[in-house]
């Protein structure tokens, strides 16, 4: 199983802690002011992914909490208040949802093959982040 | 003769041995001989190897033929879309379908006797509960109408009309019905429920009174929705013969003529 | 639900579908030198391109996503438990192909109302069970 990234969203929507596993692109050319930015790359046969040219990853973490934001309400009004979405997959990756009776939203992403993450989130929440980020006078 | 994308792809498609219902191969081909057409190298156009088309083949060669029903369902879409354009109602529609079908009956008539006489011994086609072989022009009106019934009816989807009635009121002796189950040109037609009078075997009724009219048999001919729970798409065609085929019949009826 | 409630929820789910490809992992291959200033990426699957959303598993239910080649989009709620999702979907598709898409009375981009696809679809799905 591979994890790629994992983020934590407090209740005002803010991106409270993300870590990253996917080693950040280093331009070679030295223009260390947007490391992110590249140029996609169409001759290894696959199509560049529209707008990830020069993303951050402020950007890409806000663009996941919109993702499970709208999710999130969508299959509330569909399943009824009470249901929750747990993960979806596409044909590249699989995102795992857990969201706290505090609101606080875990996302993680992993490859397509790993098994439910429902219960890793849970624990992470319950035994890293109150012990060591609530606990620890959590600024807010 | 230049060679338009659809058409080309329509020669190619009636050439070709998909699956089911020799239907559209039989309109696209004219019942006299054609010269040959010009070559052309279009590439929707497939000319087999020995350089002859659809129109070079003998008549019967395309009897056992298949056409793809997909291609038909969307020939027959497009014809309904075409027919739909500035109509003022269901009625204009429906005679738009008929006008379509109608030539086609007058043409179909033709390879009809065509093929029958040149299979009669083979059975067929003419096993036509009337037919003393080799079948000729029918001049009564039930002949007519079980050579519909049967023999044109499989010519078109393969299969006979499931029933055939006579109007039961004493006013309208010149009444028939020809019922069909799940008439072809229908299976994929979902009728809004604003037009739910119409029926777009329209068509297939004008077929039938292009036959009629070939035979000499002066009629109109409309198809009507009659669902059954188990049949949603029954259609009826109704069939009207005018007033001088009544009285031909009443005549011939005296004369003995069968 | 109200048919503006599915329509808001189509719009939303779209944008959904989107970001959700936007958003995939990429990660970087070793270039050879000879390229300067460029990286190229490969997806954590390489050889598949990248979709959007296809299945979403909720405590309650399950949605399939599945797109056309034409970019219409199905999207099948079943059970979490339901198997063989994909047969169904398909003749879903074959059944869309048929009754609706052969449907001369049917308006490209409109809502499908075709009573025929309706009975097939009905027909079929009760023979399954």
């Amino acid at each position: 199983m591979v994890v790629y990234s994992f983020y934590i969203f407090d209740r005002h929507a803010e991106c409270i802690y993300k870590r990253r596993w996917l080693p950040r692109p280093t331009s070679i050319s030295g223009k260390a002011s947007r490391p992110t930015s590249e140029i996609p790359s169409s001759s290894n046969g696959v199509p560049p992914v529209f707008g990830q040219s020069d993303r951050t990853t402020d950007d890409d973490a806000k663009l996941i909490f919109g993702t499970v934001f709208s999710l999130r309400n969508m299959v509330r009004k569909l399943g009824g208040e009470d249901d929750s979405f747990v993960s979806y997959n596409t044909s590249q990756y699989k995102l795992h949802y857990y969201e706290t009776p505090t609101n606080i939203k875990f996302v993680m992403l992993t490859d397509v093959k790993s098994p439910s993450m429902r219960v890793a989130l849970q624990q992470i929440y319950i035994n890293l982040f109150v012990e060591y980020g609530v606990l620890d006078s959590y600024p807010r | 003769m230049s060679q338009h994308p659809r058409h080309s792809a329509m020669l190619s498609i009636s050439t070709s041995n998909s699956n089911l219902a020799n239907a559209g191969a039989d309109k696209q081909q004219p019942s006299q001989n054609v010269s040959t057409p010009t070559q052309s190298s279009s590439p929707g156009l497939r000319v087999p190897s020995n350089r002859k088309t659809i129109y070079d083949r003998h008549l019967n060669r395309s009897r056992t033929a298949e056409l793809s029903r997909a291609s038909f369902a969307f020939l027959f879409s497009e014809m309904v879309t075409y027919a739909q354009r500035r109509v003022t109602g269901i009625q204009d529609l429906e005679k738009r379908l008929n006008e379509q079908g109608y030539p086609l009956g007058l043409r179909l008539l033709d390879l009809l006797f065509y093929r029958t006489m040149s299979s009669s011994t083979s059975s067929s086609l003419s096993s036509s509960s009337t037919s003393s072989s080799p079948p000729n022009r029918p001049l009564r009106i039930l002949p007519l109408l079980h050579l519909i019934h049967g023999p044109l009816w499989r010519l078109l989807f393969q299969r006979s009309a499931d029933a055939l009635e006579h109007s039961v009121s004493p006013e309208t002796p010149n009444e028939y019905m020809i019922t069909d189950n799940d008439p072809l040109v229908n299976t994929y037609i979902s009728v809004p429920r604003e037009m739910s009078m119409l029926n777009c075997a329209a068509f297939v009724a004008g077929i039938i009174e292009g036959v009629c009219d070939g035979c000499g048999f002066e009629a109109k001919v409309s198809a009507h929705n009659q669902p059954t729970e188990m049949w949603p798409g029954r259609t009826v065609f109704l069939l009207r013969f005018g007033d001088s085929v009544m009285e031909r019949e009443k005549v011939l009826e005296r004369a003995g003529v069968r | 639900m109200s048919t503006n409630d599915y329509l808001v929820l189509a719009g939303t789910f779209h944008g959904v579908h989107a970001i959700t490809r936007t958003i995939t992992p990429r990660i970087p291959v070793p270039s050879p030198p000879s390229s300067t200033s460029t990286t190229s990426y490969a997806f954590p699957n390489p050889g598949i391109p990248a979709t959007g959303l296809e299945y979403l598993e909720t405590e309650k239910f399950r949605l399939t996503c599945f797109q056309t080649l034409t970019g219409t989009k199905f999207l099948l709620f079943t059970d979490p438990l339901t198997t063989n999702i994909d047969v169904v979907m398909r003749k879903v598709y074959e059944l869309y192909a048929d009754y609706v898409m052969k449907n001369p009375f049917y308006q490209l981009e409109m809502p499908v109302r075709c009573e025929a696809f309706d009975r097939h679809l009905g027909g079929w799905l009760r023979g399954r069970t």
